[in-house]
């Protein structure tokens, strides 16, 4: 009788411990989940003001003298056609990046090579859901007019989707 | 006969007992013991990984490339080794960050690591301490790559001595507080860092630039760059850090090459004058980092190339970069 009534003591301590180490387990994992979601969100915000002025991107010294947060449109069209290169690395940790144009207003077309400039919207890397931010860029582009290059430029935005 | 069987029945009850509650107390106290064990563990590496990651994410202000001479401060409340590892491997390679945190007087190891492909980090295999300073450069081939970051940690204090002036007036205008830059004598335990130009071979360097050569001389093995911004990256860093990193710049300088050569494509189907050849450099670049035998002693031949392109460019009337 004693050592049944032992027995049933020592399985309920160690149920009752058990079910204490899972429910700190789920807090401190559910804990993880949050810092890594708050690290990931960081990390997005911080690229849409970077991404940019990366070299991949930016304009540099090709419209003239260098600015900040100018994207070269020629530049990123070239990159849509070799973009399985840096999607396959991981390059920028994010899921979408695309870039649409605010002013003049050009709808939602997509810009494909064909139709480039004149179309809205330009899905660089285009799979992907999640949480989204923003960033105004200017958005410039070589005209080339009878022996004259212009450089024409538009006010667009960047848009980069994390998985959040 | 009685009074002998009855106590030999007890104790044999009581032992029993005695020996069953300390089975399984030895077990339950084993299971607690092994869960806040691994509960610890557990701990330590995401504090590890958190770490890892927040570097990335303290470094991305370094990375806009407007704003030269950007000092940022990494303080961490404990004392933490940040171990700086390089992958070649595919079209970028990775940059990999270790961070091991001293627990309990012991260094907490952990095998999670955070890898980017879009950073390159300059420094000692093994940084230590509770303070890293952190600034980096734009390096331009001829284009402009990356910004690449140099990482020290404060415990460590390099003396630049008898620096050429424009080295002299970059370092005083980062105001990095673990960089002097003396022209009479170095503080005892600092790393003194030489110019071959300015002072002779008996000064007690530990670390020497060539400027002629562009080399640099570190713990007896002797490594070249092109560029101020791989000379401090070759003064900062240890050679397999350099080396390897130096690989996934010139991988990086490809396939910007092959991307710029696209909008060349591009352009000239606008009708902008084709006069810049990138193919040149993107050959150049990938034979050099499919090399298993070439290094950076052969990164001035690279240069080269980069330096007719960048010309090219410049007459250019669509300029492309």
């Amino acid at each position: 009788m004693k050592i049944q009534q032992m027995a049933f003591m020592l399985i309920a301590v160690t149920v009752f411990f058990a079910l204490v180490g899972m429910f700190v387990l789920t807090i401190v994992f559910s804990n993880m989940k949050a810092s890594a979601a708050v690290l990931e969100e960081k990390n997005a915000l911080l690229l849409a003001s970077r991404l940019a002025n990366s070299p991949e991107f930016r304009c540099g010294n090709a419209f003239g003298t260098e600015r900040a947060n100018c994207v070269d449109f020629d530049k990123v069209m070239a990159l849509k056609k070799g973009i399985k290169k840096y999607s396959q690395a991981g390059f920028w940790g994010v899921s979408k990046i695309e870039i649409v144009k605010l002013y003049p207003v050009r709808g939602s077309v997509l810009c494909t090579l064909e139709n480039y400039p004149e179309c809205g919207r330009i899905e660089i890397l285009p799979a992907g859901e999640g949480k989204g931010v923003s960033n105004f860029i200017a958005l410039c582009r070589k005209e080339y007019n009878g022996g004259q290059v212009q450089n024409v430029c538009e006010l667009a935005k960047i848009v980069i989707t994390y998985k959040g | 006969m009685k009074i002998n069987k009855t106590p030999k029945r007890a104790q044999l009850q009581v032992s029993f007992a005695w020996i069953f509650a300390i089975i399984v107390g030895a077990f339950i106290l084993f299971i607690a013991i092994y869960s806040a064990t691994k509960v610890v563990k557990t701990g330590d590496t995401e504090v590890s990984a958190k770490a890892g990651k927040e570097i990335s994410a303290l470094l991305n202000p370094l990375e806009i490339g407007f704003e030269t001479g950007v000092v940022v401060l990494l303080a961490v409340p404990v004392e933490t080794r940040i171990y700086n590892q390089c992958d070649t491997s595919g079209n970028f390679g990775r940059q990999i960050i270790k961070v091991s945190q001293k627990s309990f007087n012991t260094w907490a190891e952990t095998d999670v690591e955070a890898g980017f492909p879009n950073k390159f980090i300059f420094s000692d295999g093994v940084e230590e301490g509770r303070n890293f300073i952190v600034f980096s450069k734009p390096f331009e081939f001829p284009f402009k790559v990356s910004d690449v970051i140099y990482m020290t940690s404060s415990n460590k204090k390099y003396c630049f001595f008898k620096a050429p002036t424009e080295i002299k007036k970059e370092l005083q205008g980062l105001g990095q507080e673990n960089i002097l830059v003396e022209s009479l004598e170095c503080p005892e335990q600092s790393i003194k860092v030489c110019f071959s130009e300015t002072v002779g071979a008996d000064s007690g360097c530990d670390i020497t630039v060539d400027k002629m050569q562009s080399s640099v001389e570190k713990r007896g093995e002797m490594v070249y760059y092109e560029t101020d911004a791989l000379m401090y990256a070759a003064i900062f860093s240890d050679k397999a850090v350099y080396e390897c990193q130096v690989k996934r710049l010139m991988k990086r300088t490809e396939q910007l090459s092959l991307l710029y050569d696209e909008k060349r494509s591009l352009l000239s189907q606008k009708g902008c004058p084709d006069t810049v050849d990138l193919q040149s450099l993107a050959s150049s670049t990938g034979a050099f980092t499919n090399s298993s035998t070439l290094s950076s002693q052969d990164l001035f031949s690279v240069a080269i190339t980069a330096d007719q392109v960048n010309k090219q460019n410049d007459a250019a009337t669509c300029a492309l970069w």
